[in-house]
């Protein structure tokens, strides 16, 4: 590793300096002046992502130890910073200025966990990376209110994120113990030199997917969502909704890499199973909330099961977005994280009395009193139902049609038929739920006065999630190419951790670790 | 042509209008209020100068040196891609059926799907990475290419003389009634209430009005066809403080639901078949007589193609048997009646059959249903019209009859001349209408023919210009309407003598009925309903009106000439492989070389004067008669009335075509409806109470625990995995 490899990586340490620096910055005077901290936040951000667009799509030869680029990073990069630049901006104000600092430092570090999500060649560094997803999280939520709300939900999603992790710890060790090596890339060629998935590496692989699923809360991991959803405060609500969800499919995605997507019969009806009873129960118990944030939440869940639906089928080459699982999934995870943050930031955009919205009913006659912010939520809320002219409806229909395309030859096309139907019956029962939040926007008359909370800060970032809702489905093209790039060869990547320079030079940090 | 400009022309006239739609909802509550028509007329003013420069340059280019560029016969005309929207596939791959003969990208996907396949075989991973080198590379071609493989829905327009006129029309008189909307939206100088709303509405319009036309594929007309139906709906229900209006924008979308269903069903029809929704592949395959996988095309196929297109049509265009929300539909504004109800929107089915010619004159059936019904739905309507008594219905029903015409002309073969109708008849209907809507400005809003009368000393000016309006619908002889309904006359005795002579006689009543208007509401003594203090009014609606009459008079001689129709000449290549090659005049229009269409066949010149002179002295003598009836001695109308108690009642009634819908179609879904309801409030909501019973019981009873129900999550997490666990290790 050289000085000049440091440049394949400007992106995670201007995101890495920016955040230790605002960290610091925040015991200061300073950092107690009002927006200082978020300007420089939001400078970190788009520095990073200047950074990143510079780069470009890394080339084969960025190898770090550890760590290796990919088609899939560059998407990841830019999707994580520019969603991250949304949040910032609803982020703009906290409950105390005197934690102005640490409060924006942890969102950077979370986000910088994503990006190294996405780049890690080694099950060490990826657990890592998955755990500074996590941490600054379980602050956050405790952060975001003066509450004990929000103490509550931020120890119970505390405590099961340790189970979670120790979880994908213990998975990660069988993996380890299975097939000897840590780098991801030299398991692939292990498990892929044609012998049997051992029951060893089996176990592992279930034990990653439960402490992921628990990142992308899936059932029966998912329980924990609705409390923590609601105990934080909404513009953490709408981080919750995105980082640790995108983190977590994108370690499935490289973990399925690993195994080649070739999967067992059990591993199949696992991920099958896991997705009809993820979006069936978010969408059942979503239909029964009262409280806007849980409904949210239960929401969530659902989109898990949706997208787990194109997970499970899985990058196929060659083929457009109607079919190539990992594109839609991708796709579709970039209209998730706006759509859903664009609902939480219209929720913290307003303030019943002294209180945040809570009820369903909180939001009457927002249309009469607000109306561009009650127009913003509903065009945020068709897509999530799925409807045009909305985002929210292409990424749908991608997401089930890889499922429906897949064809004849494919051992499991009927399973998919029915689990893309069933996705499709969701869609339309979840339906119900968002009209009725819309219905009571627009219909119901006002019960109580709604008085403005965010800044233009906040207004600004609602008005973009719309507008990008409409925009994306008016030309998506340009998205979709580079998710599609992103989602071409995923794996290429570590075929090349695997074999070039870097498996020499200290792509198994393990076992140069055990020779010293 | 230059590709280029029209494209941005294109652009120009799709966002302009869309952007002030945009920026009068936005910005008009709040801020411009009562100067909101400003933007509107801006934004349909931009698109009117470039829909005339589009105009112009399709004029003067010519279209025969583009089809070149449309890259086919079939279809004449420049397709201009504006971007790729959504892919649908990869080109050349499963999905994408034999449609796509373009070598290189199709083998570059081809290679990959290779590779993909035996990725996908494999568990030979050691293999993968020399696969993927292969795969990285392929994607380096494709990035080089600059786009990828996929086969795209696009967003394209279709420029030809067809799409030309049409945009002309539309945005040039849209922008004249949205000029006279300023005053007509106001009373007193105070705007109405919804005023902003009103001009969005409008310029929203436009644009999806144009979107429709200027589309290149099924899709955009889709589209197009459906926001112009929402705009109309809108607008319809525009006064929705109002039962009757409300109900009427109700009617006028479910009516049109009904027609969109099978217009739907036919696009869908068109993309199964030919696995492509564009014009230009679609006509051009037509034309070789070849669907997606090679096979010749059936004609039973293209009937139903047809059929199930000109069930949108007739919706749209409201033509029997769905003719029946267009009366309603009066309800809204005037400008908007004028507008969207009699020049534009309407017009949306006809031009779309013209459009599809390729498709409707491979199947006589369907051609000789839209004939059909196109003369039925003109007599009909006609006869509808003779009793109503208020101004903008039988306006209306003169609509309705009208488009019967240009149906009628279209199933004869004659998609010249039923476009040369739908543009004099703009004019002179769109005048029709903004002289109601300033009859109703100055009665406060009753336009019932019996409240009022003698308005010629009232309203002098308004009275002139709805004089050569109702000229130029009767068919007075040298006007706009004369021309263009003679030419279809003309087309239609001679392939259809009877459907000809239903015709004819629908233009005795046309004259007779628009005039009966006209005297009852501008001859005898003056008479206002009371407590109305009448005004003429002011330049912004008279200004307009006086365009349009001036159109009215004069537009129908681009239709005439001793050489050659330059209307029609125009026109003639957007339809010669279509409607005029297929059509009863084809070995005429052949021998003559292609020169002056319209005339060349058929009996020649003299059997046309004859019936120029024989319709245009008919309408003269149903004038008089009308002035005789209604002006000189109206007791001869009210002694026809005593002597035909009945046929007056059916007439009256619109012979009870509402109420048989209602009870043949309206009361039994209402019933099927009912005990929809009653199933699901006893039966599905019962079975949902029992279901989501279950977990609110579950929630009571875990309530106790909830707050702090951490070790339940964490059991539950624990025993879900241990289950996961011993069940895929046990499989």
């Amino acid at each position: 590793m050289t000085f000049a490899a440091l440049g394949h990586i400007l992106p995670e340490l201007i995101l890495l300096v920016g955040a230790c620096v605002l960290l610091m910055l925040g015991v200061t005077r300073v950092g107690r002046i009002p927006g200082a901290s978020a300007g420089a936040t939001c400078g970190v951000c788009a520095a990073a992502l200047a950074a990143t667009l510079w780069a470009g799509i890394p080339d084969g030869m960025a190898e770090l130890p550890g760590l290796s680029l990919s088609p899939m990073t560059f998407y990841v990069r830019w999707l994580t910073l520019l969603v991250g630049l949304l949040l910032i901006l609803l982020n703009w104000r906290q409950a105390d200025p005197a934690e102005q600092g640490e409060y924006l430092s942890l969102l950077l570090f979370t986000m910088l966990g994503v990006l190294l999500t996405a780049s890690a060649s080694d099950m060490v560094v990826l657990f890592f990376a998955i755990e500074l997803v996590s941490v600054p999280t379980y602050v956050l939520v405790a952060l975001s209110r003066r509450d004990a709300r929000a103490s509550e939900a931020a120890v119970k999603y505390f405590f099961l994120g340790a189970l979670s992790a120790a979880l994908l710890a213990y998975g990660l060790g069988f993996l380890y113990g299975a097939v000897g090596t840590t780098s991801l890339g030299a398991m692939a060629r292990a498990i892929g030199s044609g012998a049997e998935i051992g029951g060893l590496a089996l176990i592992g692989l279930l034990l990653v997917f439960g402490g992921l699923s628990f990142k992308i809360a899936a059932v029966p991991f998912h329980a924990y969502a609705a409390d923590v959803y609601e105990g934080a405060a909404a513009p953490v609500t709408a981080l919750l909704g995105f980082i640790p969800k995108f983190a977590g499919f994108v370690a499935l995605i490289r973990v399925l890499d690993v195994f080649g997507w070739a999967m067992s019969p059990g591993v199949f009806w696992l991920i099958w199973g896991t997705a009809a009873l993820t979006m069936t129960a978010g969408n059942v118990l979503g239909l029964l909330q009262r409280n806007v944030k849980r409904m949210l939440a239960y929401s969530s869940i659902a989109h898990s099961g949706y997208m787990l639906v194109a997970l499970l089928v899985g990058p196929r080459l060659g083929d457009g977005p109607m079919s190539n699982g990992v594109t839609a999934l991708l796709f579709y995870m970039a209209v998730y994280g706006v759509m859903n943050l664009g609902a939480f930031a219209a929720l913290s955009s307003f303030r019943r009395g002294e209180d945040e919205v809570e009820l369903v009913e909180d939001l009457s006659g927002l249309g009469r009193s607000q109306p561009g912010a009650a127009l913003a939520l509903s065009v945020c809320l068709f897509s999530l139902m799925g409807f045009p002219p909305t985002a929210g409806f292409l990424g749908k229909v991608y997401l089930f049609s890889g499922a429906f395309s897949v064809g004849e030859d494919h051992a499991y096309a009927g399973a998919l038929t029915v689990l893309a139907v069933i996705g499709v019956l969701n869609s339309a029962v979840a339906a119900a739920y968002y009209l009725r939040v819309a219905a009571v926007c627009w219909v119901s008359s006002e019960r109580e006065r709604l008085t403005p909370a965010s800044g233009m800060s906040g207004r600004l970032g609602l008005t973009i999630a719309a507008v990008a809702m409409i925009a994306l489905f008016v030309s998506p093209g340009a998205l979709l190419s580079k998710a599609h790039v992103a989602s071409e060869s995923p794996g290429a990547s570590l075929e090349r951790s695997a074999t070039g320079r870097a498996a020499v030079d200290g792509g198994d940090l393990l076992r140069v670790a055990d020779e010293r | 042509m230059d590709l280029g400009l029209l494209k941005i022309l294109g652009i120009v006239i799709l966002l302009a209008p869309l952007g002030a739609a945009a920026v009068c909802g936005a910005l008009g509550p709040r801020r411009l209020r009562d100067r909101t028509h400003w933007v509107s007329i801006l934004g349909v003013g931009s698109a009117a100068v470039a829909a005339l420069v589009l105009l112009l340059h399709v004029a003067s280019h010519g279209s025969g040196e583009a089809s070149t560029h449309g890259g086919t016969h079939a279809a004449v005309g420049a397709t201009i891609p504006v971007y790729d929207w959504i892919p649908t596939g990869v080109a050349g791959g499963r999905a994408a059926g034999a449609v796509d003969e373009d070598g290189q990208v199709g083998d570059l996907s081809y290679q990959d799907k290779q590779v993909g396949d035996l990725l996908h075989q494999d568990g030979q991973v050691g293999d993968r990475s020399y696969q993927d080198k292969q795969v990285g590379d392929l994607l380096h071609q494709d990035r080089q290419v600059g786009d990828l493989p996929y086969r795209w829905f696009r967003v394209e327009f279709l420029v030809d003389p067809l799409t030309a006129i049409m945009l002309a029309t539309v945005t040039c008189i849209a922008l004249l009634i949205v000029i006279y909307s300023r005053d007509y939206m106001r009373h007193h100088d105070h705007a109405e209430r919804g005023y902003e709303r009103f001009f969005a509405y409008l310029a929203l319009f436009v644009f999806s009005m144009c979107a429709l036309v200027l589309g290149g594929n099924f899709l955009l007309l889709y589209l197009g066809w459906e926001a112009v139906g929402l705009c109309s709906y809108l607008l319809i229900g525009f006064y929705y403080g109002k039962p009757s209006a409300a109900a009427a924008a109700k009617k006028a979308f479910l009516v049109n639901r009904v027609g969109d269903f099978g217009f739907g069903l036919g696009i869908l029809l068109i993309y199964l078949t030919f696995g492509t929704l564009s014009y230009a592949d679609v006509f051009d395959m037509i034309a070789r007589n070849v669907d997606a996988t090679g096979a010749a095309l059936e004609t039973s196929k293209l009937t139903t193609i047809a059929l199930l297109l000109f069930c949108g049509a007739a919706g749209k265009s409201a033509q029997i048997p769905l003719y029946v929300w267009l009366p309603d539909a009066m309800e809204g504004p005037s400008p908007v009646s004028a507008l969207i109800h009699a020049a534009t929107m309407v017009t949306a089915g006809v031009y779309m059959i013209a459009r599809c010619g390729a498709i409707f004159v491979h199947s006589e059936t369907a051609m000789l249903a839209v004939a059909v019904v196109g003369a039925c739905t003109a007599l009909f309507a006609a006869t509808i019209a003779l009793v109503q008594t208020d101004m903008k219905r039988i306006l209306a029903y003169s609509t309705i009859s009208q488009l019967g015409y240009m149906f009628l002309a279209l199933g004869v073969y004659a998609a010249d001349s039923a476009v040369f109708h739908l543009f004099t008849h703009a004019f002179f209907k769109a005048l029709l209408f903004l002289g109601a809507g300033s009859v109703m400005h100055a009665m406060g809003g009753v336009i019932d023919v019996r409240q009022f009368g003698g308005l010629r000393r009232v309203l002098p000016k308004t009275c002139v210009l709805v004089v050569i309006g109702s000229l130029a619908l009767a068919g007075f002889p040298m006007l706009s309407g004369f021309f263009s309904k003679d030419e279809i006359l003309h087309h239609a005795l001679h392939v259809h003598p009877v459907l000809g002579a239903m015709g004819l006689a629908t233009a005795v009543l046309t004259a007779f009925y628009t005039f009966r208007m006209v005297f009852l509401a501008f001859a005898g003594p003056p008479r206002v309903p009371e407590g109305v203090h009448p005004h003429e009014s002011g330049g912004w609606m008279i200004g307009p009106m006086s365009v349009l009459a001036v159109g009215a008079v004069l537009v129908g001689y681009l239709g005439v000439g001793f050489t050659g129709k330059p209307f029609h000449t125009f026109l003639e290549p957007v339809i010669a492989n279509t409607f005029l090659a297929a059509g009863p005049n084809a070995a005429g229009a052949h021998a003559a070389g292609g020169e002056a269409v319209g005339h060349a066949a058929s009996g020649g010149f003299l059997a046309e004067y004859g019936l120029m002179i024989l319709s245009g002295g008919l309408s003269v003598l149903a004038i008089l008669a009308a002035y005789v009836v209604y002006a000189k001695a109206p007791w001869m109308a009210a002694t026809a009335r005593a002597t035909f108690p009945r046929a007056h009642d059916v007439l009256w009634n619109k012979y009870r075509v509402d109420e048989a819908y209602d009870r043949m179609i309206v009361q039994p879904l209402r019933s099927l409806g009912r005990v929809c309801f009653y199933l699901d409030e006893y039966l599905v909501d019962g079975i949902i109470w029992v279901i989501s019973f279950v977990p609110q019981a579950l929630g009571y009873g875990a309530r106790g625990v909830q707050r702090g129900a951490l070790q339940g999550y964490g059991l539950a997490m624990g025993v879900g995995l241990a289950i996961v666990v011993t069940v895929v290790l046990t499989w």
